[in-house]
């Protein structure tokens, strides 16, 4: 007996020193990426690396950015030429963004993310971007004034989407999916450079309109933003819309969105097919400067809503207009909801959808209301 | 001769040598040269009667175990001033002694030598009386006691202060001002061929099952021991899983946890010379609950229990999960914080699983130099552990920041549950060892290991996890939380099967 629990404690050790400790690493012997690039496919890859260089220990460790670039066959073969030279060993895990350039979108991006989104050594959660105007190296070498690093800084401009708007992020999971999804083009948010006080500094703004993987065309930031509200994507942008207040002329009044509601219902019938749409909007004027303008009139208000809602009708025709004809691109996935809702119509009309897109008729109600005024429903009174 | 080799190898003396003579010189020639032999602090104190006819008598009692002053009011002046009657003759002496003029409340006979010598040693006065085969014991034990204080292994913000000390008899005293009900049973063992140290089994008549008292008994006295200096020695000879690390029977130095687990159906046992009290069964619930529980409101207690069960888990676990973390995982760890860590242990020449044994070693060593010093002194070391051991280590780059930090947690979330304090340092081990292995993997082995330990587990028949894994509302009342004291109607169903109701009628007086 004595002698079996001993046989039996002998194989638990050997299978614990026989199995354990294969993918042992030391922590600080790891080199952590916090975003990558690609620059260029042809003929060769350039891969950009934004790495946290840790130095110190005790009481004066400090970490600083360092941005490497290595050329390779790959993705993965370039990230692993870079051990040699620079005698690091990166862990991509902890990556943040993951940068396209825009010569490499323009030639097609699956190339550039397919080990991205197949590696287990980067999170599917890491963000995408496509840089204009600039390389990937450029952005990463670029001084945020607040972050520690661009990486960093990306992933919480990222964060704050719904407050800044005007670009809609995507991580490499949903990218894939709308990658290979039928009936829906796929968008990335654009980054590039402003200067800022004498530095350069990356702006998020903007999407890149892709067509199977390849980038056509750019949406602009106030594009972007009517975009995501056709998307069903809550934000909260600010909009500064010339209103005219009764007789008394016209005044900028700053409007903040605070709630949107869409809903998009795909038609069929008697063998036509257009789509439906409504979308709710909701304000608060945040500012309105000199405008005379006070919520207690009901007429005012109607008034206000009514100039708001024909604004944002403009503003959505002119970006189906552009979607269909200058950029003929399904990327609101109209297609996916008929797939989905009206599976017929879609066999029918599915199989040429970027023609049937193009003609597709789209009836577009927007309703607007104004629910807050801020502090004060009337407008500021100055002593004569 | 003869006589003398024989004692030495302790064969028992003749049934004709161990009966006292009637000559005292005889008697005290056989005290001195045998039962007494070489005893220095054996007082034999000669003096007469009065009367006509004095007599010889000699009172025996060992110095600083009796009372003198009663001794010799009421003993010795009585005696010396006692004339006896004439015609009295043997036995008849003593009889008129003891009826007539020792002033005490308990006495009795003795006839045997061996006998007088065990009684001395109790601490009582033995009187011989020339002429007399009969020794008059006289109950005046008295020796140096400490004053009932507030136990240090135990102390309460707010419940009561008294804690046991050494002497059993007030020990039990201390546990009977709190029961009085004649239910309360105490039964007297006598372990040791040596110390012959008394043993009390506490337990309530109309609560305890009898086969738990009975069975405690047995285990007592099947024990064959020279000595017993403390109740640690019997816990260690009758608990159940002795090779285990995790506690099967109960201790304190508290009448009043003394008191409550009785009512709940344990048996207690006291033990002659020792502050601590075992109690059992023990089951591991235990270990989280605390006397202040029960007298403070129901609502903090059960949030400090909890604190109590985290604390037993950061303890035992927080350096295997950071080991495995650090080693083995660096992507479960947030981004911002696993750069720092990695940036806080370059330079550091070591690998994670030697910083943190050797922490944890330095943490214990600082630890048991604190327990055994003096207290000023033992300030002194914590200072220097403190600052010396953590400031200087880090900026020196022996070790890395976070690791002082995961040791500082670890340490002090052991003192949370003193009961399980000294098996939290070998779960520890061995779970850092299987996390610097494997990683999580041979973590979250090792945990189940534990577990599997402690389901195997019993203490006098009940499963050491009872209550813990129940999900019966009656039996978790006082388990994670402790529900108010007018919810808590019955007693513990493994305990207390003979009767369990513990609220009688109308559980709260004001509704």
């Amino acid at each position: 007996m004595r002698f079996r629990h001993a046989g039996i404690l002998a194989l638990c050790l050997v299978c614990l020193l026989l199995s354990g400790c294969w993918d042992y690493v030391e922590i600080e012997a790891l080199d952590f990426v916090l975003g990558l690039g690609v620059d260029q496919i042809d003929p060769e890859y350039v891969v950009v690396m934004e790495m946290a260089k840790t130095s110190g220990g005790g009481q004066q460790a400090s970490v600083e950015p360092k941005v490497l670039a290595t050329k390779g066959q790959s993705v993965s073969s370039a990230g692993r030429a870079l051990s040699n030279p620079a005698g690091l060993r990166a862990i991509w895990s902890h990556a943040y963004v993951f940068l396209i350039s825009e010569q490499v979108a323009q030639d097609g991006i699956l190339p550039a993310v397919e080990y991205i989104v197949r590696s287990r050594n980067t999170r599917s959660t890491i963000w995408v971007f496509i840089t204009r105007d600039c390389t990937a190296e450029e952005v990463f070498k670029s001084k945020p004034p607040m972050a520690n690093s661009v990486s960093e800084h990306l992933n919480a401009v990222v964060l704050m989407q719904e407050t800044i708007s005007g670009f809609l992020p995507l991580q490499v999971w949903e990218l894939h999916q709308e990658l290979a999804d039928e009936g829906v083009y796929a968008t990335l948010p654009t980054v590039r450079l402003v200067h800022e006080q004498g530095e350069l500094v990356p702006l998020v703004e903007g999407t890149a309109v892709l067509k199977d993987d390849k980038m056509i065309g750019w949406l602009d930031g106030h594009e972007s933003d009517i975009f995501c509200l056709l998307k069903g994507i809550l934000q909260r942008g600010h909009f500064v819309i010339d209103t005219r207040v009764e007789d008394k002329g016209r005044f900028p009044i700053t409007y903040e969105l605070v709630g949107n509601q869409l809903q998009a219902k795909p038609v069929f019938k008697d063998g036509e097919i257009s789509m439906s749409l409504s979308l709710d909007m909701q304000f608060a004027v945040e500012e309105m400067g000199r405008a005379p303008l006070n919520f207690r009139d009901e007429k005012m208000a109607s008034s206000v809503e009514a100039q708001l809602a024909t604004a944002f009708q403009e503003w959505v025709e002119e970006l189906f207009w552009k979607l269909q004809h200058e950029l003929n691109a399904d990327v609101l996935g109209f297609g996916r909801l008929f797939k989905r809702k009206e599976p017929e119509a879609w066999r029918r009309f599915g199989k040429d959808w970027d023609t049937n897109f193009r003609n597709l008729p789209v009836d577009v109600e927007v309703t607007c209301q104004v629910v807050v005024a801020g502090l004060s429903s009337e407008p500021i009174n100055v002593r004569d | 001769m003869f006589f003398w080799q024989r004692t030495k190898k302790n064969a028992p003396r003749p049934r004709g040598l161990d009966r006292l003579s009637t000559s005292l010189d005889a008697n005290l020639h056989w005290f001195k040269a045998d039962i007494f032999a070489n005893d220095e602090t054996i007082v034999y104190r000669r003096f007469k009667t009065k009367g006509t006819k004095p007599r010889d008598c000699v009172l025996i009692y060992a110095d600083n175990m009796v009372k003198h002053e009663y001794l010799s009011q009421f003993v010795l002046r009585p005696l010396m001033e006692a004339d006896l009657p004439k015609n009295l003759k043997g036995e008849e002496i003593a009889d008129f002694l003891a009826e007539q003029v020792i002033q005490s409340d308990g006495s009795e006979f003795v006839y045997g030598y061996s006998e007088i010598g065990d009684k001395t040693m109790d601490g009582v006065g033995v009187i011989l009386v020339d002429g007399c085969a009969v020794g008059i014991v006289v109950d005046a034990q008295g020796w140096a006691k400490r004053a009932i204080s507030e136990p240090p292994s135990e102390s309460v913000v707010r419940g009561p202060r008294q804690g046991f000390g050494e002497d059993l008899g007030v020990n039990i005293s201390l546990v009977r001002l709190r029961l009085s009900s004649p239910n309360f049973k105490t039964k007297f063992l006598h372990v040791g061929t040596q110390s012959k140290t008394r043993v009390a089994i506490l337990y309530l008549d109309n609560v305890t099952s009898m086969d738990l008292v009975s069975e405690v008994q047995r285990r007592i006295e099947q024990m064959k021991i020279d000595a017993v200096l403390d109740s640690g020695y019997i816990q260690e000879f009758i608990q159940d899983a002795p090779y285990s690390p995790f506690p099967t029977i109960g201790q304190t130095e508290r009448p009043d946890v003394v008191a409550a687990k009785v009512l709940e159906g344990r048996v207690a046992v006291l033990v002659d010379g020792s502050p601590f009290a075992l109690t059992m069964p023990y089951l591991l619930v235990e270990a989280f609950q605390a006397n202040e529980d029960y007298y403070n409101h129901w609502i903090s207690a059960t949030f400090h229990r909890m604190v109590r069960y985290v604390s037993f888990f950061l303890t035992t676990s927080i350096p295997a999960i950071y080991i495995a973390l650090i080693n083995y995982h660096p992507q479960l760890i947030p981004t911002n914080l696993v750069i720092s860590i990695s940036a806080s242990r370059k330079n550091v020449p070591f690998p994670g699983i030697v910083e943190i044994v050797v922490m944890g070693l330095v943490f214990e060593i600082l630890r048991e130099g604190g327990v055994r010093l003096p207290r000023p002194v033992g300030q002194a070391i914590s200072i220097v552990g403190a600052i010396v051991l953590g400031e200087a280590a880090v900026s020196a780059s022996l070790v890395s920041a976070p690791m002082i930090i995961v040791v500082g947690i670890t340490g002090v979330a052991g003192f949370v549950v003193p009961s399980l304090h000294d098996l939290a340092v070998p779960i520890r081990l061995f779970l850092v060892l299987l996390a610097s292995a494997l990683g999580l993997y041979g973590f979250v082995f090792g945990a189940i290991a534990v577990v599997l330990l402690l389901s195997s587990m019993e203490s006098f028949g009940v499963p050491y996890l009872s209550t813990m894994t129940t999900l019966v509302p009656e039996d978790v009342k006082d388990t994670v939380v402790r529900v108010p004291w007018w919810k808590m109607a019955l007693r513990p169903r493994y305990l207390a099967s003979k009767d369990r109701q513990r609220l009688q009628g109308q559980t709260r007086s004001k509704n």
